[in-house]
């Protein structure tokens, strides 16, 4: 799979428990899992807590968790799009560009351009619902295909090219007064 | 003109921040592995329910750090029963400490003659995996009481270590980084046999 280097080999000896399952589930995938985390969520504080929240849900559902290094990291990354949908849709976060994040872009100078354009497309991205976000993130940092996509979070490839145009369009409509950038679509 | 896949890469907070800090993957690490600890409960141990679980899972992070060495001495730990004790211990000597040492290691501390919490305190123990391979630790459940007890003898003991003691031996001395309430892990170089033995032999009346 593209850009998700599983070159991790699995333990020699299956875990004898849940707990030992799920402390070689967390050596296994929590630093990938971090970073598809961070990248959701506007704190690196928030990010550790949506990797406890992922992994505390496997704690409650270790039947549910599918076995095999790809799958194990494929339910992960759904549950973790999945909390961080419901915690999108519990604390109304969808807010509209215009009413919160001109203001911070506006006051930025040339000198400071390049800090400008890095708070520009991360408060951009807040706009992208989770699960948007997650499909750009995925595929514009971590390199995968819409096929790895579709096959990580459980959908078609065609949901996956929807919500990647999209998300693209709606970064390029918002970062375009600010730092010219443009929809490069495949 | 700029495309968003380079504004994006630019702005990437992973390339730009530090990664989490040891101390911070080690907690988050343990309040996952006690949450599953919490499943393999042996069945003589009533279940929580999982809205209970978790919230004892959190309890888990303000808990104690434990640095420590451990003794694997002649077998005294294969014992059927082990007697469990928590004391309040210093790194310094003073009047009415006792001076033991700490598991095969050359460090010595003094611990109180108090017992703060035994094997009648404990509600439950499991065997979690360690932080390396073939590396074990104990998570031990006290009931109310002895939640209370610990709650009260470790408030004012932050910073100051606290000797764990398996049929007498002092086996781990943890620093206390908050108080410890209903939870503690006992980490250190278990085998998985003697953290089964040990977890084992706690629950029940103090031989």
């Amino acid at each position: 799979m593209n850009g998700l280097p599983f070159a991790a080999a699995l333990p020699a000896t299956l875990p004898h428990s849940a707990a030992e399952r799920l402390a070689v589930l967390f050596d296994a995938h929590h630093e990938r899992l971090y970073r598809l985390a961070r990248r959701l969520v506007p704190t690196a504080d928030d990010a550790l807590d949506l990797i406890q929240e992922t992994f505390l849900k496997a704690a409650r559902a270790p039947r549910a968790i599918p076995s095999g290094f790809a799958d194990e990291e494929a339910w992960l990354v759904r549950v973790l799009v999945n909390i961080r949908r419901d915690q999108w849709r519990k604390a109304a976060v969808r807010r509209r560009y215009h009413d919160e994040m001109r203001p911070s872009l506006v006051t930025g100078s040339d000198p400071e351009a390049a800090l400008v354009a890095r708070s520009a497309m991360w408060s951009a991205l807040d706009v992208l619902p989770p699960r948007r976000r997650a499909i750009v993130v995925m595929h514009e940092l971590q390199g995968l295909t819409m096929s790895d996509i579709a096959s990580v979070l459980g959908i078609t490839a065609i949901t996956v090219r929807w919500h990647l145009s999209r998300g693209r369009r709606e970064l390029a409509r918002i970062l375009k007064p600010y730092v010219g950038v443009t929809d490069d679509t495949d | 003109m700029t495309q968003i896949r380079d504004v994006l890469a630019a702005a990437d907070p992973v390339r730009h921040e530090c990664r989490p800090t040891e101390a911070e993957r080690e907690r988050l690490r343990l309040a996952v592995v006690a949450a599953g600890s919490r499943d393999d409960a042996p069945s003589t141990h009533t279940r929580r329910p999982v809205l209970l679980s978790v919230l004892a899972t959190l309890a888990v992070i303000g808990m104690i750090v434990v640095t420590s060495s451990m003794s694997q001495r002649n077998g005294s730990l294969a014992q059927a029963a082990v007697r469990f004790e928590v004391r309040l211990a210093e790194d310094q000597p003073a009047p009415g400490l006792r001076a033991v040492r700490v598991g095969s290691s050359d460090r010595t501390v003094y611990v109180h003659p108090e017992i703060v919490v035994t094997n009648n305190d404990i509600e439950g123990s499991t065997v979690i995996p360690g932080n390396a391979p073939a590396r074990f630790w104990i998570d031990v459940r006290l009931n109310a009481a002895g939640a209370e007890k610990m709650r009260q003898a470790t408030a004012n003991h932050l910073g100051k270590p606290v000797a764990i003691l398996i049929d007498g031996d002092v086996v781990a001395v943890p620093t206390l980084k908050s108080p410890i309430g209903t939870a503690a892990v006992i980490s250190g170089d278990f085998t998985r046999a003697d953290a089964q033995r040990i977890a084992a032999g706690m629950i029940g009346a103090a031989p």
